[in-house]
């Protein structure tokens, strides 16, 4: 069973992969964002820090199977989207599950991890957390709208809905998709803000407003396999993205490039805006985005 | 003796025995109930024959009965259904008087169903389909709350739907001359566009009504919800399905093959709407039962998204996403009645954090909105999945947006469901409330069970969709135990979604359970972090009222506009109508007398015009 040695041995190398680029992008933006507010700011290892001291500190509270059980099912949900996503062009290595789903599944399963925690959330009575929720959910009923038009046009043009057919199709034509279907790339590119929840749209977690909103109960391990998901979950998203568009990554080096400048225009766009209001968010994300989302799918259909 | 009459013998027969067993004394109709349970589903699984017939002539009607393997994969929905939610029912109507009546109409109504599935012409599917309505109907005013609104508005469109159906019926036999739906299908080609049209939409209406497509769909909310819930599990999850039944045979086996594919996708939007609207009300619904309510007409848009399309790949689809909706929303049915029955409401802004009193009632409600929701480890999403694809692979991109947008928008109230009930903070109001008896518990378990093995597994269910399809003109079906394919090739291997799912899951369960678990003090919901202000066990911090305020803002500008409200001010019209005609018809015999002279008059004078002498 050689075969099932090197898919695990793999499946834990791309998890460990994601975990370690998504904890530094989360250093580096900490970093960015203090030195445009002419502040110092944390060393970029810093969230590892916060991560490996949570790890060890002990669990003091619960409130009950709910509260238990939503960072597992934030990371596993995390973890599977990783399994599904190829990571490199080739994906000799960090194939993992990639030809066992299709851009639908991908939709869904990325969806569940919020879903999971809003339960958490929700069971601990925290009414922040609540609030938080109800935010948080409405926010994703508008920035999923434009970001499934920008797909579906993708899927009607080039006749698959797998990301490795899409990543085909861009290898095969040298351009990315970016340029080729640009209506469908501005559009989820204009949703994409949305998911990464900085500024304007950190309207979940609202600092100073919230009290940090669906997370305010959870402390110690539920904490660090909370951020952990998170950082991987950037990683995934990111990757998917440029997997998508920007033609994926032959190696590691090109991929944390690509994704790296990726994440900076959420993160540099959080910096310099205040947060907007939920209904406003969504009618942004039902603005522009969704137009373009509608060019995009006359663009594909005709 | 033949099993078909066997079988409907059986069931009016265990609809009388309870009925008079419950006459007598509740425990032996209790008995009863749960005999008649066990008896229908175990002699249909083990002892029926599909390939049975039975005809006879009633004053010139030849009438036939039997089985086809579409009604058969309908039929299967009633029977794992039907029996559980009476087993449930058990526990659930306890404390409830008329209790005979309410068993003698819910064993109707499955009579009624199972006639329809099985009929093969159509005086015997109108009569067996009005068994249906009516029964239902009895079940729908049975505690006797809002008759005037909701039972009317069920009896109004139930026998809109029945005379549309009838009249179809009598404009097939004028030009057929049999009753036979096999003689309709075989001559519906030659009929001329008209005739195709008149009747293939007027039984689509009559089916329509019944699958609470927009703008039919005015009963439902009402009627879920008025009706007792053991009951409503079998309403919305098979009783509508009857409907999809005629639209699927209908739409595929009519106008698809006339080359009408326009009557379908017409449906197919409809459907769409549907979905759109409905989840958008049950969004903003502070009654767990209207939510559920409004989420079922939703689903069943879904549904007939998928038969309307008429590929092969969504209607298999609609079909698999009927079969699972048959199964999740009994379970949501059954779970918001045991609400119900424990807490005494189920008004989301009053109650609230029952997990820690009803554990096993949450852990189904949860695989059941897991399953509604769609998220992949479970069966819905292999539903919703082939019903992207199919739409996708068509090129129907709009619809494709709407059908996720609506179902985006479900994860909304799918969460509300939950935490309104489930979750949030604790109240003292609530710490009576105990589990719900293991009678009312274990029906809603085997549905669960049902749910997470189609995850891995839909296959099972494939199969007899795959049978049933024959029927409906497509053959070999193309289906894999836990692979699913479009007609693209892309595809999506469930079992190994399953698989990472949980083995993810388990590891990081062990990691974050063992050294700390033990350790940690259970604490109340009123003991959390609210940056130093004192919380005392009666405040109450649950944030429920309003819950989508910011959604509801967003969505404004089209919420305005309900359907309801041009029904009733039709309804008005109608009342200034009759109002005018009372001051005609004022019941004095002279005013009559009065009438006549005047039209005596009218005619002499204009006799002349108008006789021609």
């Amino acid at each position: 069973m050689e075969g099932i040695g090197y898919k695990i041995l793999g499946a834990v190398l791309t998890t460990i992969l994601a975990f370690v680029v998504g904890m530094f992008y989360g250093g580096f933006s900490r970093k960015i964002t203090a030195r445009i507010q002419n502040r110092v700011g944390p060393p970029v290892w810093q969230n590892f820090l916060d991560v490996l001291k949570l790890l060890f500190k002990k669990t003091s509270v619960r409130y009950g199977f709910m509260h238990h059980i939503a960072p597992l099912w934030m990371i596993s949900m995390s973890i599977t989207t990783l399994m599904f996503v190829p990571v490199l062009n080739d994906g000799l290595f960090f194939t993992n599950l990639n030809f066992s789903g299709d851009i639908i599944f991908l939709l869904y399963i990325m969806v569940m991890g919020s879903l999971g925690m809003a339960l958490g959330a929700g069971s601990t009575g925290n009414p922040n957390s609540a609030i938080g929720v109800s935010r948080g959910l409405t926010q994703m009923v508008g920035f999923e709208i434009p970001w499934v038009m920008a797909l579906v046009a993708l899927m009607i043009q080039y006749k698959t809905t797998s990301v490795t057919g899409l990543m085909e199709v861009q290898s095969q034509s040298g351009t990315w998709l970016m340029f080729s279907s640009p209506f469908a790339f501005i559009a989820a590119l204009l949703a994409m803000p949305g998911m990464f929840r900085y500024s304007p749209f950190d309207i979940v977690g609202a600092p100073s407003e919230l009290a940090s909103g669906p997370i305010s109960e959870f402390g110690g391990k539920y904490l660090s396999t909370m951020m952990t998901s998170g950082s991987i979950f950037a990683f995934v998203k990111l990757t998917l993205y440029v997997d998508i568009f920007m033609g994926g990554a032959s190696n590691l080096i090109v991929l944390v490039l690509k994704t790296f400048t990726l994440y900076m225009y959420p993160v540099l766009w959080g910096t310099v805006s205040a947060r907007f209001r939920t209904e406003q968010s969504v009618r942004y994300f039902w603005g522009w985005p969704t137009f373009f989302g509608f060019i995009a799918l006359i663009y594909a259909a005709f | 003796m033949n099993s078909l009459v066997l079988l409907i013998l059986i069931i009016a027969g265990g609809a009388l025995l309870s009925y008079f067993g419950h006459k007598i004394n509740k425990i032996l109709g209790n008995i009863t109930v749960f005999a008649v349970a066990l008896i229908i589903p175990i002699y249909w699984f083990t002892q029926v024959d599909f390939t049975e017939t039975v005809s006879f002539t009633v004053s010139g009607f030849h009438m036939e009965l039997g089985y086809n393997m579409y009604g058969r994969l309908f039929s299967m929905i009633v029977m794992i259904l039907s029996p559980l939610a009476l087993i449930y029912a058990i526990g659930y109507m306890k404390d409830q008087k008329k209790l005979a009546t309410f068993y003698f109409s819910f064993l109707f109504s499955i009579l009624g169903m199972t006639g329809i599935l099985m009929s093969r012409d159509f005086v015997s599917l109108f009569i067996f389909w009005e068994i249906m309505t009516w029964s239902s109907y009895l079940l729908v005013i049975f505690l006797g709350k809002d008759v005037q609104k909701t039972g009317i508005k069920y009896m109004v469109f139930s026998a809109i739907g029945a005379y549309a159906m009838l009249m179809a019926i009598v404009i097939i036999y004028k030009n057929t001359g049999s009753m036979m739906l096999s003689d309709y299908f075989g001559s519906f080609a030659g009929f001329t566009l008209q005739t195709k049209l008149l009747t293939g939409i007027l039984l689509l209406l009559g089916f329509a009504v019944k699958s609470a497509v927009m703008p039919f769909h005015v009963w439902a909310p009402g009627a879920y919800s008025n009706t007792p819930m053991a009951y409503t599990s079998v309403f919305s999850g098979a009783l509508s399905k009857m409907g999809i039944y005629g639209l699927g045979f209908v739409v595929v086996n009519l106008f698809a093959q006339a080359n009408l594919e326009i009557v379908g996708y017409v449906l197919a939007w409809l459907g769409a709407i549907t979905a759109v609207l409905a989840t958008f009300s049950a969004v903003f619904q502070h009654d767990a039962k209207k939510l559920l309510a409004y989420s079922s007409i939703a689903q069943l848009g879904y549904i007939v998204t998928g038969i309307g399309i008429g590929t092969e790949l969504s209607i298999m689809a609609g079909l698999y996403l009927a079969v699972l909706h048959a199964a999740f929303k009994g379970v949501l049915f059954m779970v918001v009645g045991a609400v119900e029955r424990q807490a005494g409401t189920t008004d989301m802004n009053v109650v609230s954090g029952l997990v820690r009193k009803m554990p096993f009632t949450f852990f189904t409600a949860l695989i059941a909105i897991i399953a509604l929701a769609g998220i992949p480890p479970l069966g819905g999403f292999v539903g919703k999945w082939m019903l992207y694809e199919s739409l996708i692979n068509n090129g129907n991109f709009l619809m494709v947006i709407m059908i996720f947008l609506s179902s985006t928008a479900a994860f909304l109230y799918c969460f509300k469901f939950l935490f309104g009930l489930f979750l949030g903070q604790q109240e003292l109001e609530f710490d009576h409330v105990k589990e719900a008896s293991p009678i009312m518990i274990i029906p809603m378990l085997l549905l669960s069970v049902f749910l997470l093995v189609t995850g891995a597994y839909p296959g099972i269910v494939f199969k007899y969709i795959a049978e049933g399809m024959t029927n409906l003109g497509f053959h070999n079906v193309n289906w894999q135990m836990s692979v699913l394919t479009n007609a693209w090739g892309d595809s999506v291997n469930v079992q190994h979604v399953y698989l990472s799912v949980v083995v993810v899951f388990v590891a990081f369960l062990i990691f974050i359970t063992w050294r700390g678990y033990k350790h940690a003090t259970k604490i109340s919901t009123k003991d959390i972090s609210s940056s130093g202000e004192m919380i005392k066990p009666e405040d109450n911090m649950t944030y429920a009222m309003d819950f989508y305020k910011p959604f509801e803002r967003v969505l404004s500008p089209i919420l305005k506009y309900k359907i309801n409200k041009y029904y009733e001010d039709f309804g008005k019209g109608l009342e200034a109508l009759f109002d005018f005609m009372r001051r005609i018809y004022t019941g004095n015999g002279q005013t009559y007398a009065v009438y006549v002279i005047v039209f005596l008059a009218i005619l002499l004078i204009f006799s002349k015009s108008i006789f021609g002498y």
